[in-house]
């Protein structure tokens, strides 16, 4: 037992010796733990940057460890960030390592702590880690001075698409802040009382002075903000390519891509470096650079191109050799020399690039535009080429351009040259033909030719010569010469036979001769003119095969027929032609086209074949004929055109339709019924024979109203349907009637002339002013008849014995015009003829073309008895001088009538008293009524009372100042 | 406070400067200001006060372009921030007693001193301005306030006050410190226009107050008479 117990208590013991032992050994540090660790801050990159050293590592020592680095942010237990840091530690050397953070460091505290081991690879699982260093606290805010307010991070440059943290950390805890975002407020998250985060995710490029943000207190002015630099990729440079053009200089270019420059930030700069010759040259520009090769030969360039920002770097590598990278310079002193009709030889020259490379030159030839020629060529230095197969007097344009012949990279630029050949004579005889016309008994013949084609004519043509042989006189020849570039000429003739020959000459010779006979007979007439449709692409032509030698055909036709100069044209076909489409840019549509197909015989005599005629698309006529209308009856009248020209219209004509319109819409036979587009009806005649330029319109309606139309039709149609002429038909009996009443017109015409020229003869023989009873045929007849000693009536001699009244009611309402008013009333003064002692009878005459009227109002016989006397009285008293006038006249003419034996009642035309006394006037009112009478031939104008010479007159007017207001 | 950024357009400022030439180019039609002999200080001043209205239209396209480059909050039209970081920057806002007690040639040489800070300045925004049409605008800005400049010394030459001599080491430049943070920068940006605007308005009112100072005597007779007839 005794024995156990010892054995118990040594074990024990042992134990705790080991024990003991163990801790101490873990109490010391273990050998190369870490020590003297220091912790500085990067505001700028928001780096911690962490030193250390390896405890106990001997100076000599080399070890590779690893270090686990553990980071917490506002405590210590909060560890955001754990790294283990592998690397070879030698001797005493001090270790660094750097720890971005995201967050600003200025926002929150930091700790750092670190354990280290032996980085044994094999078992990382066994590592024996030391024991962890203590926390160093890294705590900037207390740097920060004693502003109210700070925004973190200040003027940061990140990339396009980065995640940035903003924070702010405000001094008072009683402010409420509030952050922006380009004006835009953000939803932050508040890490500690004072401090509040903002993460900005996939930020981009705004502007180039920056993406402000800026935080303030509400209720407050304060401000504070920070500008964040959105810088765009940098991209890598595209097509990055280097060569040489002389062997001296490389060029290299490429696409640079987006500009990353801004306000904070310069754009990227690019470097440019040659790793086997290990030089390097920083570009002065965006997209290329130059680079000087090495005078011993380098061959081989291996460039590395590097564009680089403040963020980011990024390059790009060629390798090549020099000589597969050459860009020749463009050939120069281009020259063409023996330069023939129909050869060149092209010369030029390249720049140097040195004894061992050959050049391969592409020449290219250009005719009218066209490439006609590439050759290709090697060349050292001098490049020839002979240029064949060209065409004389015509001009060419030749390029050549070179590339490395070994290696191809790129062709020069080209250099260019033109040049002409020289000419040759005419290769053809010119197209020739006539047109003959026979004027007083000669020929005129009017020759045409065609330019020669450039081909043709080799060269400018300068005149055309035109020898005229007469058949008949081998000898006698005439030679004319047509300056180009006239294209006719015009021979006169006698009607013989000639051969012409029409030659074209330019500057080095003249041209085959074309051969042509003009006999004097054309020989047009006899064939008959066929019609042809023609279509937009033409005209076809055919004709019958001539028997006989033919040597060829030839259509002429003219492509402006409607104008003088027809523009004549003409078309060569071989003898063994018979048709042809004959088309022409000048063909219009409603034109008449004639052509006329000659045969060429051996002789070269034309002689017409055929004729044809026709449009190459017909229109409707556009005009219809100007007609004529005659014979216009009572049922019928001619409508006649006979100046229409069938042959000037855009058609064909067929015939012609007569519309007649009527009020009686009836249609006679021969006619039909037609409804016009403005839907009027109206019987239509169709003349089938476009000859026929006369119609006559019958059945027709005495005094009827009609309207015609004539217009011509054709396969497309008829003419316009324009204004109707309008006819009336006249009255069946009119003319008879005409044939009466014009004489009867004429001789009443004639008699009044005749009376005209002899009224006063008239005047005096029918209706005198003054009748005078001398003159008077009654008297010579009673003179003849009963008693030849019969004279003329005295007045003196004449009592009166009746007084004629004119019986006037006032105020009775009827006209003073009435004949009963002025019917007059004769009273008898003296007693019958049994009684009557006077001298002789009174001779009464009645003036019939007396005006009634007149003398109702103004007659002096005619003077109305007053019904109130004083009146009467009172406007004669005041007319005194007037009636003394009146009386006088009275009394003359009185005394000149004779007494009279006659047993005639006469009434005076004078008014005059019946006596001479003047007292008795006043109190006898009606007398101045006198036996005679004569009744007024004139109207006195109402109004009037100016005196008069005539006493009736000067009565008329007294009385007519008291019943003015009656016959106003 | 500086109007809203793109108030006016730049068409606007040439028909203005054609408007000023021809105001000019009539000055010296304008009976009180072509009298013979010596024309006094008079039309320089006049021509000077034209200057100001002109140089504060033209500001305020300039300074509509250049916020806008800054970006908000900087152009937004009620931004208004303390006067943080710009204390270099010459002051135009003064008490209006002590404005009226200025006499013409402190008017004057604060006038000149601040123009010739601010050109100092606004020449420094030149060189560090990004966009090519930006550089143009403040060129032609620089180059019309230097005249403006030219025309203050010329009012001061006519009335006899000798031009202020700047002190050696106090010229300003544009240098930004490293501390000095972008935003700061900008802030002070702003501040150098917005005070120029202000400066430009208060020389108007300067120079509207010498004007009518220096009109001629007779004038101010008949103003002062008619003044008793009411």
């Amino acid at each position: 037992m005794a024995v156990f117990s010892v054995f118990q208590t040594t074990f024990f013991l042992a134990l705790l010796s080991l024990r003991t032992l163990q801790s101490e050994v873990l109490s010391e540090p273990l050998p190369w733990a870490p020590e003297s660790l220091k912790v500085s801050i990067n505001s700028t990159h928001q780096c911690l940057h962490l030193q250390w050293s390896v405890h106990n590592l001997a100076y000599h020592q080399e070890l590779k460890m690893v270090f686990q680095i553990e980071i917490s942010r506002i405590k210590t237990s909060n560890v955001i960030w754990v790294e283990n840091y592998s690397t070879t530690v030698k001797g005493n050397q001090l270790l660094h390592w750097s720890w971005e953070s995201q967050l600003p460091l200025e926002c929150a505290k930091h700790f750092i702590r670190m354990r280290s081991a032996v980085d044994d690879a094999t078992t990382p699982e066994q590592r024996f880690w030391s024991n962890w260093s203590s926390w160093e606290e890294v705590d900037v805010q207390n740097s920060l001075g004693h502003e109210p307010l700070f925004v973190f991070p200040k003027d940061k440059l990140v990339e396009e698409g980065s995640n940035v943290t903003i924070c702010y950390v405000s001094r008072s805890q009683q402010n409420n802040i509030s952050c922006y975002l380009e004006g835009v407020r953000m939803q932050g998250q508040q890490l500690d009382p004072n401090v509040s985060m903002f993460n900005l995710h996939n930020v981009a490029f705004i502007r180039e002075t920056g993406t402000n943000i800026y935080c303030k207190v509400d209720r407050g002015d304060d401000i504070k903000g920070i500008v964040l630099f959105v810088s765009k990729i940098l991209e890598e440079p595209k097509d990055f390519s280097c060569e040489t053009r002389d062997f001296q200089t490389l060029s290299c270019t490429w696409d640079p891509g987006r500009d990353t420059g801004l306000l904070k930030q310069l754009p990227q700069s690019y470097t440019l470096f040659e790793s086997f010759s290990g030089k390097k040259t920083l570009c002065k520009h965006k997209g290329w650079c130059n680079w000087q090769v090495a005078p011993e030969s380098q061959e081989m360039y291996n460039f590395t191109l590097t564009a680089e920002n403040y963020l980011r770097k990024r390059s790009v590598h060629i390798l090549f050799n020099l000589t597969h990278r050459v860009h020749p310079m463009a050939p120069f002193n281009v020259l063409f020399k023996d330069v023939s009709v129909t050869n060149a030889t092209m010369t030029w020259k390249v720049h140097s690039t040195g004894n061992y490379y050959t050049l391969l030159c592409q020449v290219e030839l250009y005719g009218e535009g066209k490439v006609i020629q590439k050759h290709n060529v090697s060349v050292k230095v001098n490049g020839e080429l002979v240029l064949s197969g060209l065409e004389p007097d015509t001009e060419y344009s030749a390029q050549v351009r070179c590339a490395n012949a070994n290696h191809f990279w790129k062709w020069s630029e080209w250099t260019r040259q033109n040049f002409t050949t020289v000419e040759a004579a005419p290769s053809e005889a010119p197209d020739v033909w006539r047109n003959v016309k026979s004027v007083q008994g000669y020929c005129v013949v009017t020759l045409f030719w065609k330019p020669l084609s450039r081909l043709q004519a080799n060269g400018e043509i300068l005149f055309y010569n035109i020898v005229v042989e007469d058949l008949d006189r081998p000898s006698g020849l005439q030679l004319l010469s047509v300056p180009a570039p006239a294209n006719r000429t015009e021979l006169t003739l006698d009607q013989r036979a000639y051969q012409i020959h029409v030659t074209a000459n330019n500057s080095v010779g003249t041209s085959p001769a074309s051969v042509l006979v003009v006999s004097g007979d054309p020989g047009d007439e006899e064939v008959e003119e066929e019609r042809v449709k023609g279509t937009e692409d033409g005209f076809s032509l055919s004709w019958k095969p001539q028997p006989g030698n033919i040597t060829g055909y030839i259509v002429e036709w003219c492509d402006r027929p409607r104008d003088p100069l027809c523009d004549l044209q003409w078309k060569h076909l071989g003898p063994n032609t018979t048709s042809t489409v004959i088309s022409s840019d000048a063909f219009r549509p409603g034109v008449r086209y004639n052509f006329r197909i000659y045969g060429i015989s051996t002789e070269m005599v034309p002689y017409l074949l055929e004729k044809k005629t026709g449009y190459s698309q017909e229109l409707a006529p556009s005009d219809n004929p100007r007609v004529v209308m005659s014979n216009l009856t009572s049922h019928s009248f001619t409508l006649s055109w006979k100046d229409y020209s069938t042959e000037s219209q855009p058609s064909f004509i067929r015939g012609y339709h007569v519309y007649l319109k009527s009020k009686a819409g009836q249609c006679h036979p021969g006619s039909e019924k037609a409804v016009l587009s403005d839907d009027s009806v109206c019987c239509k005649y169709k003349i089938d024979d476009p000859k026929q330029k006369m119609f006559v319109v019958g059945n027709l309606q005495p005094e009827s109203f009609y309207e015609f139309l004539v217009t011509p039709y054709s396969a497309v149609g008829e003419g316009p349907h324009g204004a109707f002429t309008k006819v009336t038909t006249p009255d069946e009996y009119s003319p008879m009637l005409i044939r009466i009443i014009l004489p009867m017109i004429f001789c009443i015409l004639l008699i009044m002339i005749l009376c005209y020229l002899k009224s006063q003869w008239m005047k005096e023989k029918c209706y005198p002013d003054i009748p005078d009873p001398y003159k008077s045929s009654v008297l010579s007849l009673i003179k003849s008849k009963e008693n030849p000693r019969l004279t003329i009536m005295n007045i003196k001699d004449c009592v009166p014995d009746t007084i004629e009244v004119v019986n006037k009611h006032e105020g009775t309402g009827k006209s003073p015009t009435e004949p009963e008013a002025a019917k007059p009333t004769y009273l008898y003064l003296l007693p019958a003829e049994e009684s009557y002692s006077g001298p002789g009878p009174c001779i009464c005459f009645e003036n019939f073309t007396y005006n009634q009227a007149a003398s109702d109002s103004a007659s002096c016989g005619h003077v109305p008895v007053p019904t109130k006397a004083p009146s009467q009285l009172g406007l004669l008293t005041s007319s005194e001088n007037l009636l003394t006038a009146l009386e006088k006249n009275c009394m003359n003419s009185l005394e000149e009538i004779p007494a009279g034996e006659s047993s005639l009642n006469y009434v005076s035309q004078v008014a005059s008293p019946v006596s001479g006394d003047k007292s008795s006037l006043p109190t006898n009112p009606p007398q101045p009524e006198l036996c005679s009478e004569y009744k007024m031939q004139m109207a006195i104008p109402l109004g009037l009372a100016a005196p008069s010479s005539s006493g009736s007159s000067s009565l008329s007017s007294i009385t007519l100042l008291d019943e003015g207001e009656h016959y106003h | 406070m500086l109007p809203a950024a793109g108030e006016l357009a730049a068409g606007d400022s040439w028909g203005m400067l054609a408007c000023l030439c021809a105001v000019l180019w009539h000055l010296p039609a304008v009976p009180a200001l072509n009298r013979t002999g010596d024309p006094g200080p008079g039309p320089s001043i006049q021509k000077t006060y034209d200057l100001t209205r002109y140089l504060e239209h033209q500001l305020r396209s300039l300074a509509g372009t250049y916020l806008n480059y800054l970006g908000p909050p900087f152009n937004e039209p009620d931004f208004n921030p303390p006067r943080l970081g710009a204390e270099t920057l010459p002051r135009a806002t003064v008490n209006l007693d002590v404005w009226r007690s200025l006499n013409d040639k402190l008017r004057l040489t604060q006038n000149y001193e601040a123009y010739s800070h601010l050109l100092c300045y606004l020449r420094g925004l030149n060189r560090q301005a990004a966009t090519a049409e930006l550089r143009r605008s403040l060129a032609h800005f620089c180059t019309s306030l230097q005249g403006l400049l030219g025309s203050i010394a010329g009012v001061m030459a006519a009335l006899g006050y000798p031009l202020p001599q700047p002190l050696p080491g106090t010229e300003p430049t544009w240098a930004p410190g490293p501390a000095h943070s972008d935003f700061l920068q900008k802030m002070d940006d702003f501040w150098l226009l917005k005070e120029l605007q202000t400066w430009l308005w208060r020389s108007a009112k300067d120079f509207n107050r010498l004007k009518k100072k220096m009109q001629p005597p007779a004038a101010a007779v008949t103003l002062h008479l008619e003044a008793h007839g009411f």
